[in-house]
Formats: structure tokens, C-alpha cells, sequence
């Protein structure tokens, strides 16, 4: 009687004991660069690329159009508001200004994001950040999905209504520079977890995204060539020139995919450890919503 | 009898976590009774749910970026080409101009593709350098055993391509004039 009980206590303590004290499985890891300080700025010790898009309004119009060269540019010319022809991203705007004055029609909805007042400038800067009543750090997107669920409309994390939502909102912070702090608490947690997975290689390919944002960046891979990834996460969710709105964990999904790995779900911790990771290397850059790139 | 059942109940549901928690990651986008398991999401326009779609390849079967992928990533492999090399050129050529096979000209530059990568040096030419079969042959097995920080996919330890298609690589690299 007694004894399956007793054995059964016994496996699930193994179990638990074996998953505490189990360590990280083997992994290659592409050696880290300087992330001491992290902003936008850091470039200058990467790629260098900073100096070529740093002042958006001085963009070089010839390296813009070059195939060879375009690549320097970290596609900021297809920002707002120095880009203002009539794209994807410029109408999902106009659906997620829609949406959003559907959910939030009695307030709750911008105050539930953070919003004091109603008063949505600004309000983009404050992500990624921690959320004591969930116990974990979320992205905006994330919250989005939250917050419109208790308006009764499902938003799922990446849906294109989402992320048309996303836009509207971080637009009111369009020009003010990107500033979280990642030296305390479960942010800088996040963003060393963040650091490390960026640097992790997986997959059939074995690859890590610092393969092609660090070892390949630069280099053309068959039509594509990898940018820098400082200064990127100011202009997501943008609107790919293939016709996709998608926001910073789709395109992980696809960028996983296009290196050979397992794409994770969307909002999971080690995506929202990412973006943390790449938010913080856009410090000091501006929110340019909304935004173009192939 | 009752506490028996509850009992081994239990502990069958203790091994089922445990199978699962050595086998996938429950956080992956995964759908284990789709044709190819791994899926990807798609934004639909003015829709608030993603559309999900299966990739073109079952890509579970390696580490991912899970926290709880508790799956160690293969070590580097030496290997040794043994007989004679037997390598179809003509077919080699098949799987490295194939971005769902090789993929070779993702990275590096190949007779007679206009869009050749520069990840990796250029293939052009490559039969006057002179290299041995079985350096080609570990090069596309596993370039980690010749250096370490490598960061070409190791074709032959992660189970990509089969030794014949390797050798068939081999074939096809040592006829680029």
C-alpha cells in the first residue's frame, strides 16, 4: 500500500534534485565584444557603421544606394519621420490608432500599459520593464496582449493587430532616445541572460546570432547582409518590405529558421531576454516609428 | 488498492514529466502531429491571431535557445575519409547550390551564381589549392577539429548530410577550376 507512495515521493525528489542541481548542457560560444557600456554608441567599437547613421537627417544618400555599401546604413533611412512615403508600417498606424480607441475607451486600457493620465508620449521608453504582479520581466507587446485581454479583445503577442497597436503607441515617443537601465535589479538580470543567449550557438547550423551580427556582419549571405546589432530595437515593430508587419520576436522566429534553430514561442523569457539584451544596446537612439526595412 | 492506484498513478506521471523534460522543451513552436513539427508564426493583416505554419524542416532534432533544452551540443568530430573517395561531382553540385540541402552559396562564392556569399572565402577555383580529399572531407564534417572557433556548420556531427553527400562535395570542390 504504502510503498508506491514512498517510491513515487522518492522519483520526484530525484527529479527535482536532479533538476536543480543539473548543469547548463555543452554549448559553443561565440566570444563576446564590448558590452561594458551598452547604447547605440557602442558601434563605433563594432562595425564602425555609427558614424554613417547616428544623425538620420545627414544619412548619405549614396550609400543608402548602394548595394555594397547600404548595409552601413542600418536601414534608418526607412525610418520616420526621414521616410514618409506611404508604407505598411504607416498603415498599421492607422488601424492600431483605431483599435487602440476601441480598448481604451474608458482609460483603463493606456493605464493598465503604464500611461499616467492617458498621456501615451513617452510611454514606449518605459519598456522592457519588470512587473512585480507577474514576477517577470515582459516587453511591450507582451503587455499589450494583457491589457487588451481584460478589454475583452485578444491581441495575441505578434498578431499584426498587435503589433499595429505597438506602433501607435511608440510613435508618441518618436525622437526621444531609448534609455533603459540594465545595471540593477531583474533588468540587468535579463539582459546578461540576454547577452549570453545571443552568443549561444545552436541549431543544425550550429550558429548563434552573433554569428552573422558579429562574425558575418557585413558579409553578404546570398542577398542578405547582417547589420550591426546596436541601435536596431528604436523601429520595431517594422513593417518588412516583403510584405510582413512583424514585431522583434517574429523576426527572431524567422531569423532562427533562416540560421537552422528551433524557433521558441513568442514572449517566452529567452526572446524577452533578447530584446532586453538589444533594447539596452539601443540606448541613447530615438524611437522612429513607423518604420520600413527589407 | 485505492492508495496503490493513486500511488502508481503518481509515479507514472512522474516519468512522463521526466520523459518530456529530457526529450523537447515545452516552450518551442512545435506541433508534434503536423507533418514537419516545426512550425512558424505569420502576422495576417487586421487580425489579432497569428496564423501558424510548419517549416519546411523538423528542425527539434538540435539545441535550441530554450532554457530548458537540457540537450548537449555535439563536440567536434575527426574523422577519417576512408577508401577510395567515390564522389559524384555532378551530384555534389546539387547540394551545395540548394539552399535547402547544403546551402554552400549562402556563404561562399560559386562558379556561375551571381549572388555567391562572402561569409566564407571563394569556391572558385578551389581545385589549384592544392588541399588533400581528407582535409576537404573533415573541412565539411566538422571544421571545428582543424579550428576550434570555427563558425562553419558541421555538417557530418550534427547529422545534416549523410558521408555519401559529403563525398560528393568533395567531388564537386576539387573539379572548380
Amino acid at each position: 500500500m504504502r510503498k508506491p507512495i514512498i517510491l513515487a515521493s522518492l522519483a520526484l525528489a530525484a527529479i527535482a534534485g536532479g533538476a536543480a542541481a543539473a548543469e547548463k548542457p555543452y554549448r559553443d560560444m561565440i566570444p563576446y565584444i564590448d558590452y561594458s557600456n551598452p547604447a547605440a554608441s557602442g558601434d563605433a567599437k563594432h562595425t564602425n557603421t555609427y558614424q554613417y547613421w547616428k544623425d538620420r537627417d545627414k544619412l548619405d544618400p549614396a550609400r543608402v544606394t548602394s548595394g555594397q555599401l547600404n548595409w552601413t546604413t542600418n536601414w534608418k533611412f526607412m525610418d520616420a519621420p526621414y521616410n514618409d512615403t506611404l508604407h505598411g508600417g504607416y498603415v498599421a498606424q492607422d488601424r492600431g490608432e483605431e483599435l487602440f480607441k476601441r480598448l481604451n475607451a474608458t482609460g483603463a486600457f493606456a493605464a493598465c500599459l503604464g500611461a499616467r493620465n492617458n498621456d501615451l508620449k513617452g510611454l514606449r521608453l518605459q519598456y522592457p520593464q519588470f512587473r512585480e504582479d507577474m514576477n517577470r520581466v515582459v516587453g511591450m507587446e507582451a503587455m499589450i496582449e494583457q491589457c487588451a485581454e481584460k478589454q475583452g479583445m485578444k491581441l495575441e503577442n505578434g498578431s499584426y493587430d498587435n503589433s499595429a497597436v505597438s506602433i501607435y503607441i511608440g510613435a508618441f515617443s518618436n525622437g526621444m532616445p531609448i534609455k533603459i537601465d540594465v545595471s540593477k535589479g531583474p533588468l540587468k538580470e535579463s539582459f546578461e541572460h540576454g547577452k549570453e543567449l545571443f552568443h549561444t550557438r545552436v541549431g543544425w547550423t550550429n550558429f548563434a546570432c552573433a554569428t552573422c551580427h558579429v562574425n558575418l556582419v557585413g558579409k553578404s549571405l546570398r542577398g542578405q547582409t547582417p547589420t550591426t546589432h546596436f541601435g536596431d530595437a528604436s523601429h520595431w515593430p517594422t513593417y518588412r518590405t516583403k510584405d510582413e508587419l512583424q514585431s522583434l520576436h517574429v523576426r527572431f522566429t524567422e531569423c532562427n529558421r533562416n540560421a537552422g534553430t528551433q524557433p521558441l514561442k513568442i514572449g517566452s523569457q529567452e526572446y524577452t531576454d533578447i530584446e532586453v539584451f538589444l533594447t539596452a544596446l539601443t540606448n541613447g537612439y530615438p524611437v522612429s516609428l513607423p518604420s520600413a526595412r527589407d | 488498492m485505492n492508495k496503490k492506484t493513486i500511488g502508481l498513478a503518481a509515479l507514472a506521471l512522474v516519468a512522463g514529466t521526466a520523459v518530456q523534460a529530457a526529450d523537447l522543451p515545452s516552450n518551442i513552436l512545435y506541433d508534434a502531429n503536423s507533418e514537419k513539427k516545426t512550425l512558424w508564426p505569420q502576422p495576417v493583416v487586421n487580425s489579432g491571431v497569428l496564423k501558424y505554419n510548419e517549416h519546411r524542416q523538423d528542425l527539434s532534432r538540435w539545441p535550441t535557445l530554450s532554457y530548458e533544452d537540457k540537450r548537449p551540443t555535439r563536440k567536434a568530430e575527426t574523422v577519417e575519409l576512408k577508401g577510395d573517395l567515390n564522389g559524384d561531382a555532378k551530384r555534389g553540385k546539387e547540394i551545395a547550390m540548394n539552399t535547402q540541402r547544403g546551402n554552400c552559396w549562402a556563404c561562399h562564392v560559386l562558379p556561375g551564381d551571381p549572388q555567391g556569399g562572402t561569409g566564407g572565402p571563394t569556391l572558385v577555383g578551389f581545385k589549384h589549392r592544392g588541399y588533400p580529399d581528407s582535409y576537404v572531407y573533415q573541412t565539411i564534417w566538422d571544421r571545428r577539429a582543424i579550428n576550434p572557433g570555427a563558425i562553419m556548420p558541421p555538417y557530418g556531427t550534427n547529422g545534416v548530410l549523410p558521408e555519401q553527400d559529403i563525398r560528393d562535395l568533395v567531388a564537386f570542390l576539387q573539379s572548380l577550376d
